[in-house]
C-alpha cells in the first residue's frame, strides 16, 4: 500500500523529471540549453564517481581520466576507423571497462593514499600520452569528432543531446539506487566504515571494490564518449583535466556523497552559481578562489554535503515524530552512525 | 649522438635532480608528521617564486637577499596552516579530506596569482643570466649551479635540523611511532605544525631557486606535482633521503631519456616509475620504513 | 518521512536553479536602426594565451575607436563585446554561444591563437553567421570545411617564412647553410610555421640534424637546447609563440650556441621580445604580418591615431585585429546590413568575391578562407626591427651569418 510519504516523493520526482525532460522546449535560448547540457554532464560525471566515492570512501580526484579515455576512445573509433557514432560509443566504454580492471587493482592494492597519488598520476600521465600520440590523436592540435547527427542545427542539436544526456544520468541514477538498497551495497558501505572489519566478516572487499571502480570507470566513459559527440573538439589538456575531475568530487561533496541526488544537487548548486558568479563578476581568475573556497569550506565544516545540513535544519523546525513506525531501519542505522562518529571525535579530543 | 652530450646531459640531470630533492623533501616531512599529501607544496613554491619576481622587479632586489625575509615567513604560514587547517579535519578521514582540503588551497593560490599577476609567464633577467661555466666542453649554466647549491644547502640544513636538534628529535620521534612520542611527553599536535612550517620554509627556497631560472605563471604548479609525488613514491614515503636518492635517479634518467624520445615521452618517466613502484615495491625502492604501514 | 524532505528540498532546488538559470536570459535582440552595431569578441585576456591576448584586444578596441569617431558604421555606433576565454577552448564555444545566442550581437570576430579557432568558428558556421579572425593561421584552420571564415593576415603558418626560403636560394651555392635544428612547440600555428619551413630547407638539401617538439606548457628548456646546441647546426628554426622563444633563446645562449641564422616565429615582433632576453637580439628573424612603415593609405592613419593614443606604434598582433576589424567593415559596408540572419550569408558571399585594402595590404580569400598573400621578413638589427624582404619592401640589408648573441 502507498503511503502517504511515499506518494508525496513520486510526485516530487515526477515533478522534477518533467521540468528536466521539457527543458529544451522552455529555455529561453539556445545558450541556457547548452549551459543547461553542461550541467548534466558535470552532475553525471559527478554521480559517476559517486559509485566509488561514496560507496567506499575512496576518493579519486582523477575520474577525469575516465571521461578523457571515452571521449578519445569515442572520437578515435570514429575519425579514425569510420565505426558509426553510437557504436563506437559503447565500444569505446567496453575498452574503458577492460582498462579499469588492471588499474583499480593497482590503485587498490594499497589504501588511502596511494589511491590518490594512482589517481592523479593517472590522469597526469594519460594527459602526456594523448598530447605524445600526436599521430593518431592530434596530439595538441586537438582532435575533431565528426557530429553524429550532422542535419541537426546547433540548438536542434543541443536538444537532442540534453535528452540522451538526462537519459545517461537516469542510468547513473538507477543504477546507484539499485545497489544503495542492496545487500551488495550495503557490504560496500562496511568498507567504508571499517575495511579491515568488513574482511575479517568475510566480505571480499578487493572484489567489491574493484567492480565498483569499474563501474563507475564505464560510466564516466560513457559520459565522456558522449561529450566528445555533442561537443566536437578534443584536446589533452582539457579533456584529462584535473580542476574538472575536482569539479566533480566538489559537486557531490557539495550535495552529500551518502545521497543519491547529492552529485546532482552539487552540480546544479555549483554549475548555476558558476554562471551567476561569471555574470556578476565577470571572467577573473577569481573564479578559482571561489572553487577552492566552497571545496575547503565543505571539506571542513560540511563534509556529508548540504543535504544532510539541510535535512537536520528542517528537523530542528518540526514537531518530535510521533510514532516510533516512522522511524525506519535506514534512519536508525543513520543515527547509529552519527553516533557512533560523535564518539570518534570525543575520543580524539583527548 | 656524442659523448659531450651524454655528459652534459648527465650534469643537467643531476642540477634538476637536486632541486627535485629540494622540493620532495617538503612533501616527506608532510607525509611523516601528518600522513598528509599536500598537493599544495607546489602551490606555495610557485607563489614565493612570485613574490621573489614582485621584489626584484619593484625594487631590484636580488632573490637570494629577499629569501632570508621569505624563509621565516612560510615558516610561519606552515606551521598555521596546519594549526588552524589541518588539524581541524576528522581523523577518521584525515587521508583523503587533507588532499582535497590542499587542493581547495593551491586553487586559491593559483587564483590569487593569476587575479594579481595575470595568467602571464614571467622570468627574472638577473646580470647572470645567461653565464655558464665550461669544463671540457660541457657548459654549466650558472643559475643552474646557485639553484643546486641553495637545494643542497637547504637539504644540509635539514639533516642538522632532524638529527642534532631537539626539535629534530621531536620530529623524528612524531614521524616513526606518534603514540609513543605522546607517551614520552612529546606535544605531537605542535610538532606537526613545526614539520609543515619546516616544509613551507623550504618551499620558499625551493621558490627562490625557481625564480633564479624558470619562467613562472599561476597554473605551473600542477606541472611539478606529478613529479613530485612520482619522486616520494619511488623513493619511499616518508623518507627525506630516499626521496633525495630518487630525485637524482629520476631526474637524471629523465635528462637522458629526453635525449632519444623527446620532452613529452621524457616525462612519461617519472609516472611509470611511479606505476612500476606501487605494484612491485609499495613502500619504494629507497628507504622507506614508514611506508610498510600503508 | 525524512527521504521525502529530502527529495522535495532536492527537487525544489533544481528547479529554482533551472527557474534562475532561465532569468539570466537577456532580453536583448531588436536592432532599431539607432541602436549600436554589437561585435562579440572572446579573447584570452588571462592564461596561456594573455599576451597576445591583450594586445589583440587593443587593436579591436583601436578600430571600433576610429569607427565610431569618424561616424560609425552605416551611421551606428560600433559596439565591442569582449569576453575572457581563459585560453580555454570549453570557454571559447561557450563564450561564443551566449554572444551569439543569448547576447544577440550583431557580429562576431575571431578569437586568438589556432587551437581556439577552430571550435570558435565551428559554433559561428552552426549558427548561420560570418567568422573574419585575426589568429588562426594553422594549415587545419582551413581543411575543416569551413565556408564562413576568413583569415585576416596575408598568409597561412606553412607560408610564413617563403621570402626566407628564396633568400636562401638566392645565395651562391657555397655560402649557403647547410644543416639545420628545429624546436617547436606542439602548437598548431607554432607547428604550422616551422614545418613549412623546414620542408622547404629539405628541398633545398639542407640537412635537419635535430627536430625538438615540446608541449605548451615547457619551461624548463636547458635539455632541449642542449640537444639543440650539440648539433652546432648553421641554422636554429624555433617554432614558438612567446616566453618558449625567450627561454629557448636565454638556454641556447648558456650552453653557447652561435647559429648563422636563427629564425623565430611570432615573439620578435613582441615589443617586450628585447628586455626579454636581454637585448641580445641581433640578427634574430621573424616572420610579420605587419610593419608600422607601410605606405598603405590606411596604415598611415591607423599608426598616427595608434600612436597618439598609446604612445607607441601598434605591433603585429594589434595591427591583426585591426586588420579583422577593417575586413568586417568593408563587407559591413559593401552589403549595407549588420545583424544576425540572412545578412550574414551576404557578408559571406561578399568577401568571398572581393578584394579589401587593409593596414597589411590587399587581401583576399579562397574558398576556405586561406588569404592569398605572403608574410615579411624582419630582422633585428641595432636594437629594432628592420624588414629585410621582400625587396620592395626592405628597410634593412640581410645580415648572414648573424652576430654572436
Amino acid at each position: 500500500m502507498l503511503s502517504v510519504s511515499r506518494v508525496v516523493r513520486i510526485v516530487t520526482l515526477l515533478v522534477v523529471a518533467v521540468a528536466v525532460v521539457t527543458f529544451p522546449q522552455w529555455a529561453p535560448n539556445p545558450y541556457i540549453l547548452s549551459a543547461g547540457v553542461v550541467v548534466l554532464i558535470y552532475a553525471t560525471l559527478s554521480t559517476s564517481w559517486n559509485f566509488v566515492g561514496g560507496f567506499t570512501g575512496y576518493m579519486s580526484i582523477g575520474h577525469a581520466a575516465w571521461f578523457g579515455l571515452g571521449a578519445y576512445g569515442t572520437g578515435l573509433l570514429i575519425a579514425r576507423l569510420d565505426i558509426p557514432s553510437f557504436a563506437a560509443l559503447f565500444i569505446s566504454a567496453a575498452i574503458v571497462g577492460l582498462i579499469a580492471i588492471p588499474v583499480g587493482l593497482a590503485a587498490l592494492r594499497v589504501r588511502g593514499i596511494s589511491f590518490v597519488i594512482v589517481t592523479v598520476a593517472l590522469l597526469l600521465v594519460l594527459q602526456l600520452v594523448f598530447q605524445g600520440l600526436a599521430d593518431l590523436t592530434g596530439g595538441s592540435q586537438g582532435l575533431v569528432v565528426p557530429r553524429p547527427f550532422p542535419d541537426l542545427l546547433r540548438p536542434e542539436h543541443h536538444a537532442v543531446f540534453f535528452l540522451i544526456f538526462t537519459a545517461l544520468l537516469a542510468v547513473n541514477l538507477v543504477a546507484w539506487w539499485a545497489i544503495d538498497r542492496s545487500r551488495f551495497g550495503l557490504r560496500l558501505k562496511a568498507i567504508r566504515e571499517d575495511e579491515d572489519k568488513a574482511q575479517a566478516l568475510g566480505i571480499p572487499t578487493r572484489a567489491y571494490k574493484l567492480s565498483m571502480f569499474v563501474v563507475s570507470g564505464v560510466l564516466a566513459a560513457l559520459a565522456g564518449g558522449l561529450y566528445a559527440l555533442w561537443f566536437g573538439d578534443l584536446d589533452p589538456i582539457f579533456v584529462f583535466s584535473i580542476l574538472f575531475s575536482v569539479y566533480a568530487v566538489l559537486m557531490a561533496l557539495v550535495g552529500g556523497i551518502r545521497h543519491l541526488f547529492g552529485p546532482v544537487l552539487g552540480a546544479v548548486i555549483v554549475g548555476v552559481g558558476a554562471e551567476f558568479f561569471k555574470a556578476g563578476f565577470g571572467d577573473t581568475q577569481l573564479h578559482l578562489v571561489l572553487t577552492g573556497g566552497l571545496l575547503a569550506v565543505v571539506v571542513l565544516f560540511m563534509p556529508d554535503g548540504l543535504i544532510p545540513a539541510a535535512r537536520d535544519l528542517i528537523d530542528r523546525f518540526r514537531p518530535q515524530q510521533s510514532s516510533i513506525r516512522e522511524v525506519t531501519v535506514e534512519q536508525l542505522r543513520e543515527a547509529e552512525r552519527q553516533g557512533n562518529a560523535g564518539i570518534d571525535a570525543q575520543e580524539v579530543g583527548k | 649522438m656524442s659523448l659531450a652530450l651524454v655528459l652534459q646531459s648527465i650534469v643537467l640531470g643531476l642540477l634538476l635532480g637536486g632541486a627535485y630533492a629540494l622540493l620532495a623533501s617538503g612533501l616527506t616531512l608532510y607525509f611523516g608528521v601528518m600522513r598528509v599529501i599536500q598537493i599544495a607544496h607546489p602551490a606555495f613554491l610557485v607563489l614565493a617564486a612570485y613574490l621573489a619576481w614582485d621584489v626584484h622587479q619593484k625594487f631590484g632586489i636580488d632573490p637570494l637577499l629577499t629569501m632570508v625575509v621569505m624563509v621565516p615567513l612560510f615558516f610561519a604560514m606552515g606551521f598555521l596552516f596546519q594549526r588552524v587547517l589541518i588539524s581541524r579535519l576528522r581523523p577518521r578521514t584525515l587521508e583523503m579530506m587533507s588532499v582535497l582540503l590542499t587542493f581547495a588551497i593551491a586553487l586559491i593560490i593559483e587564483g590569487l596569482l593569476g587575479f594579481v599577476y595575470s595568467g602571464t609567464q614571467r622570468r627574472i633577467n638577473l646580470p647572470y643570466s645567461d653565464a655558464s661555466i665550461e669544463i671540457a666542453d660541457v657548459h654549466i649554466p650558472a643559475v643552474k649551479l646557485v639553484s643546486f647549491g641553495l637545494a643542497a644547502l637547504a637539504l644540509v640544513a635539514l639533516y642538522i635540523l632532524l638529527s642534532k636538534t631537539a626539535l629534530g628529535q621531536a620530529l623524528r620521534a612524531t614521524i616513526q611511532h606518534p603514540e609513543a612520542a605522546r607517551l614520552v611527553g612529546i606535544n605531537t599536535e605542535r610538532v606537526a605544525g613545526f614539520g609543515f612550517g619546516i616544509g613551507l620554509a623550504t618551499a620558499a627556497v625551493g621558490g627562490t631557486a625557481m625564480s633564479l631560472n624558470a619562467t613562472i605563471y599561476p597554473s605551473l604548479h600542477w606541472h611539478y606535482i606529478g613529479i613530485l609525488l612520482a619522486v616520494i613514491v619511488v623513493g619511499g614515503l616518508g623518507s627525506v633521503w630516499g626521496a633525495a636518492i630518487a630525485a637524482m635517479v629520476l631526474g637524471v634518467s629523465q635528462s637522458l631519456l629526453q635525449l632519444q624520445l623527446g620532452p613529452i615521452w621524457a616525462q612519461t618517466f617519472f609516472y611509470v616509475a611511479l606505476f612500476v613502484t606501487l605494484l612491485v615495491r609499495p613502500q619504494g625502492f629507497f628507504g622507506g620504513r614508514l611506508a610498510q604501514r600503508f | 518521512m525524512k527521504k521525502k524532505q529530502l527529495l522535495a528540498v532536492a527537487g525544489t532546488v533544481a528547479v529554482a536553479a533551472l527557474a534562475l538559470t532561465g532569468c539570466t536570459a537577456g532580453d536583448s535582440g531588436d536592432t532599431g536602426s539607432d541602436d549600436p552595431i554589437r561585435v562579440g569578441i572572446s579573447l584570452p585576456l588571462t592564461g596561456d594565451f594573455a599576451e597576445p591576448g591583450t594586445a589583440i584586444e587593443r587593436g579591436y578596441q583601436a578600430w571600433a575607436d576610429m569607427v565610431n569617431e569618424g561616424g560609425g558604421l552605416l551611421g551606428r555606433q560600433v559596439e565591442l563585446v569582449i569576453v575572457d576565454d581563459q585560453s580555454n577552448p570549453d570557454k571559447v564555444v561557450a563564450d561564443y554561444e551566449k554572444l551569439i545566442g543569448q547576447d544577440q550581437v550583431d557580429l562576431v570576430a575571431g578569437p586568438f591563437s589556432s587551437r581556439l579557432v577552430i571550435p570558435a568558428a565551428r559554433v559561428a558556421q552552426e549558427y548561420g553567421m560570418a567568422f573574419v579572425e585575426p589568429a588562426g593561421a594553422a594549415a587545419d584552420v582551413f581543411n575543416q570545411g569551413f565556408d564562413n571564415l576568413f583569415y585576416a593576415a596575408p598568409a597561412v603558418a606553412d607560408d610564413h617564412w617563403n621570402h626566407l626560403v628564396e633568400a636562401i636560394v638566392a645565395m651562391p651555392e657555397s655560402e649557403r647553410p647547410t644543416t639545420a635544428a628545429y624546436a617547436v612547440m606542439d602548437d598548431p600555428f607554432a607547428m604550422g610555421t616551422a614545418y613549412g619551413l623546414k620542408a622547404k630547407l629539405e628541398g633545398l638539401g639542407i640537412e635537419t640534424l635535430a627536430d625538438v617538439v615540446y608541449p605548451p606548457t615547457t619551461t624548463e628548456f636547458t635539455d632541449i637546447a642542449a640537444k639543440i646546441a650539440a648539433t652546432k647546426a648553421d641554422i636554429v628554426v624555433g617554432g614558438t609563440q612567446y616566453q618558449d622563444a625567450v627561454n629557448q633563446i636565454v638556454a641556447l645562449r648558456q650552453l653557447g650556441y652561435q647559429p648563422k641564422l636563427a629564425a623565430y616565429s611570432a615573439a620578435p615582433t613582441n615589443p617586450e621580445f628585447a628586455n626579454a632576453i636581454g637585448g641580445a637580439t641581433d640578427g634574430i628573424l621573424a616572420p610579420t604580418a605587419y610593419t608600422p612603415d607601410a605606405s598603405y593609405p590606411s596604415n598611415v592613419a591607423f599608426v598616427e591615431w595608434y600612436t597618439a593614443k598609446h604612445d607607441a606604434a601598434p605591433s603585429e598582433d594589434e595591427a591583426n585585429a585591426y586588420t579583422t576589424g577593417q575586413v568586417i567593415q568593408a563587407a559591413v559596408e559593401a552589403v549595407g546590413c549588420a545583424e544576425q540572419g540572412e545578412c550574414q550569408q551576404k557578408l559571406v558571399d561578399w568577401l568571398h568575391g572581393n578584394t579589401v585594402d587593409t593596414v597589411v595590404g590587399p587581401l583576399s580569400w579562397d574558398a576556405n578562407g586561406r588569404p592569398q598573400g605572403a608574410h615579411l621578413i624582419m630582422q633585428w638589427q641595432d636594437g629594432e626591427i628592420k624588414i629585410v624582404f621582400p625587396a620592395d619592401a626592405a628597410e634593412g640589408e640581410f645580415v648572414y651569418p648573424k652576430a654572436a648573441w
